[in-house]
């Protein structure tokens, strides 16, 4: 079986992963004490209105037949109406993913780029000082909390050093008209690199720990293996035997790590964004929680899951692109 | 007799633990000459591989080779002389750790490892490995290092090497990938291939018939072995000279023949009897008792005393070199043991020890007890 047919039949795979996460939302949504009407309306409203809008959103129908019309809905790439926002969940989600998305892959794109260097220097200079300080670095970042992180980050980069603006992410494909003292593209990105930086190492940093302390121990053990012992005694030199004999067996555990590293940063960001203020699915999926809005809950609770199973796909196909030994499920 | 192509004279290499230091091979002193098979051989634990590692100056942290010569084909691998201060440092001509990488490993010295299964990277194509040891080792452009990984696998009896050559070692049996370690090394065209246990991760028959192979390959390309292994057989099999380790030495060194036939040492008659010959009958086999002792803290005397059937009081106190033994005229046997008139230290006069052998539940007591009377 090749890349692309494993790569479809592992997205077939996800369908039932999916339909699970829709049902469980659903009745656990439903079983909320409370109403969205209630929140709407206030306290003591006449019964025709309850009534009105109650039939509006399908409320006076039986859960199982809402969760059959939702089922059918989602099947079509119909996620609901909005209580609270009054448009459609998919148009609200379309707006603030990008931000989200953007960044996450960007915390990512930090985590990787600090951690593989680390754990590679880490593991060469084992038990030496660069080690330790690594180490003291990746352990600290893996048992702070991003949002204190950010909060610190705000105070002295942005409260005493002013540095870095401390509230909003604009995404840099943003019209310039949109983005204040901005009027070219290239200001918008310049702009949104601003904004970004403070946000992406606060949610960053607990993955570049987890990444470095992966990458340094797998590296440690794959500098041990025998093949490391074949490719010294064969005379290959030192700094090929770290860069490629050594380096891309020790990746296998990093991209577990990464990849399910993505869910938990996508969790992560709820809070990144409450704290810098950004307008992203974090943000989005708390006023749906806060308002009872149904809809928007299953929606966006439903965008999580999308992407967690999205990063274990893409996790087991980097690792079968990376893993001989990985067969693409036709030998088993 | 030519010059050897490899000699190590009294080579020590010890490994500094935090329990103390670890003397894993305590001074020993062999020679291998063109297009023979030395053996080393020795339970495990006795310092062999370190002895391999210390040849390729490869011995892991905390290992150091602390002192001996390493002399190859007139090149100093290893060599230390006292500079004004009396301390020692590295000889001028000794080469560096590049020389060693550039000029030394896998070109002119080549190593087979023990096991197969790990030995051989697991991301990468099995043709890929050997063609970039053979680019670096042989100056030749990627297509020809090709050509010759594809040769060098129809020479150890791949079977379609053309198609196996973009396999994954995971894809190999373990004697397939041991046939590969051993293309490596002949692709190389290496003067000297260093065998550490090949052929023990492998079930019998497969080792016949690597054994019956490496003999073939090893007339055809001319190339001398040092084979380490702890099996007496396949000593008896493939080397031409042998040498017997214990603890850190060699206690024995003779043309194989000779070892067999005119066993000096009791710890190489302990090996032999633990082991089926197929020209003498015996009831059952005796294994040697105890286990080794470690080497942080080496028994005095003779180190093999305390397992040793023919142990005396003398043993305990005298530490025997290694001093020629051989019949006038015939080739050189040395051994290390007191028994022997060449020591002339009491030891016919000294009273029988009470050894592992002899204390209590061993089936070769009333035997063993008998003869150190």
């Amino acid at each position: 079986m090749g890349l692309l047919r494993y790569t479809l039949w592992r997205l077939a795979q996800a369908i039932p992963v999916l339909i699970g996460i829709i049902t469980i939302t659903f009745f656990l949504a439903n079983q909320i004490p409370g109403d969205p009407v209630e929140i709407m309306l206030g306290p003591s409203p006449a019964q025709e209105q309850v009534e009105a809008i109650r039939a509006r959103y399908g409320l006076d129908r039986p859960a199982y037949q809402r969760f059959l019309t939702y089922l059918a809905g989602v099947a079509t790439g119909d996620l609901g109406q909005s209580i609270y926002y009054d448009r459609p969940v998919l148009e609200m989600i379309m707006l603030r993913l990008p931000v989200t998305l953007y960044l996450t892959v960007s915390a990512f794109v930090f985590a990787i780029v600090t951690a593989i260097p680390l754990g590679v220097i880490s593991a060469k200079r084992r038990n030496k000082p660069a080690d330790h300080v690594s180490r003291i670095v990746s352990l600290i970042g893996v048992s702070t909390p991003s949002f204190w992180i950010g909060l610190m980050l705000i105070i002295v980069f942005a409260f005493y050093l002013g540095w870095f603006p401390a509230r909003g992410l604009p995404v840099p494909w943003a019209s310039p008209a949109d983005v204040r003292g901005a009027e070219t593209q290239l200001q918008v990105l310049r702009t949104s690199l601003y904004h970004l930086a403070m946000p992406m190492v606060a949610l960053g940093t607990l993955q570049m720990a987890q990444i470095t302390r992966i990458e340094r121990s797998s590296m440690v053990e794959s500098l041990q293996g025998e093949y490391v012992k074949l490719a010294r005694a064969y005379g290959v030199s030192e700094s090929k035997i770290v860069r490629k004999h050594a380096f891309q067996v020790a990746q296998l555990p990093v991209i577990t790590i990464v990849g399910l590293g993505l869910s938990t940063a996508l969790g992560g960001a709820v809070l990144t964004e409450t704290v810098f203020e950004i307008q992203g699915m974090g943000r989005l999926i708390i006023t749906a929680i806060n308002n009872q809005d149904y809809e928007l809950i299953m929606g966006t609770t439903f965008m999580f899951g999308v992407a967690f199973v999205v990063g274990v796909i893409i996790t087991d196909i980097a690792y079968a692109y990376i893993d001989p030994r990985v067969a693409y499920g036709d030998e088993t | 007799m030519t010059e050897p192509l490899l000699s190590v004279r009294d080579l020590k290499t010890q490994f500094f633990t935090e329990d103390g230091t670890v003397r894993a091979v305590d001074g020993i002193s062999f020679d291998v000459y063109e297009g023979e098979i030395v053996g080393l051989v020795g339970e495990s634990g006795a310092g062999k591989s370190v002895a391999t590692s210390s040849i390729l100056r490869l011995v892991d942290s905390p290992g150091e080779i602390v002192g001996g010569e390493i002399e190859f084909k007139g090149e100093t691998i290893f060599g230390l002389e006292e500079d004004g201060a009396g301390e020692l440092r590295p000889r001028d001509e000794m080469l560096t750790e590049s020389e060693m990488r550039k000029r030394i490993r896998g070109r002119e010295i080549a190593i087979i490892f023990q096991d197969p299964m790990e030995s051989l990277n697991p991301v990468f194509t099995v043709g890929g490995q050997l063609r970039e040891f053979i680019e670096i080792n042989r100056d030749l452009d990627p297509d020809e290092a090709r050509e010759e990984a594809i040769d060098m696998l129809r020479e150890v009896g791949i079977p379609a090497p053309e198609s196996r050559y973009d396999e994954y070692p995971h894809q190999f049996s373990g004697g397939m990938r041991q046939r590969v370690l051993i293309a490596m090394a002949l692709a190389c065209q290496p003067d000297l291939i260093i065998a550490d246990e090949p052929t023990t991760a492998l079930d019998v028959t497969v080792e016949g018939e690597i054994l019956e192979m490496v003999t073939d390959l090893q007339e055809k390309y001319d190339t001398s072995f040092i084979w380490v292994t702890h099996d007496m057989s396949v000593v008896a099999e493939i080397c031409d000279r042998v040498n017997v380790m214990y603890l850190g030495e060699i206690i024995e060194q003779a043309e194989v023949d000779d070892l067999f036939y005119d066993t000096k040492h009791p710890y190489t008659s302990a090996l032999l009897d633990s082991m089926p010959r197929p020209d003498k009958t015996v009831d059952e086999l005796r294994p040697i008792e105890g286990v080794m002792p470690e080497a942080i803290n080496p028994p005095s005397g003779c180190r093999f005393h305390s397992r040793c059937p023919e142990a005396r009081e003398v043993c305990r106190e005298v530490h025997p070199d290694l001093r020629d033994l051989s019949d006038e005229g015939a080739a050189t046997h040395t051994g290390a043991c007191v028994k022997h008139d060449a020591f002339d230290v009491g030891y016919d006069d000294s009273p029988a020890i009470e050894t592992q052998t002899g204390s209590g539940f061993s089936a070769g007591l009333t035997e063993t007890g008998g003869e150190a009377e």
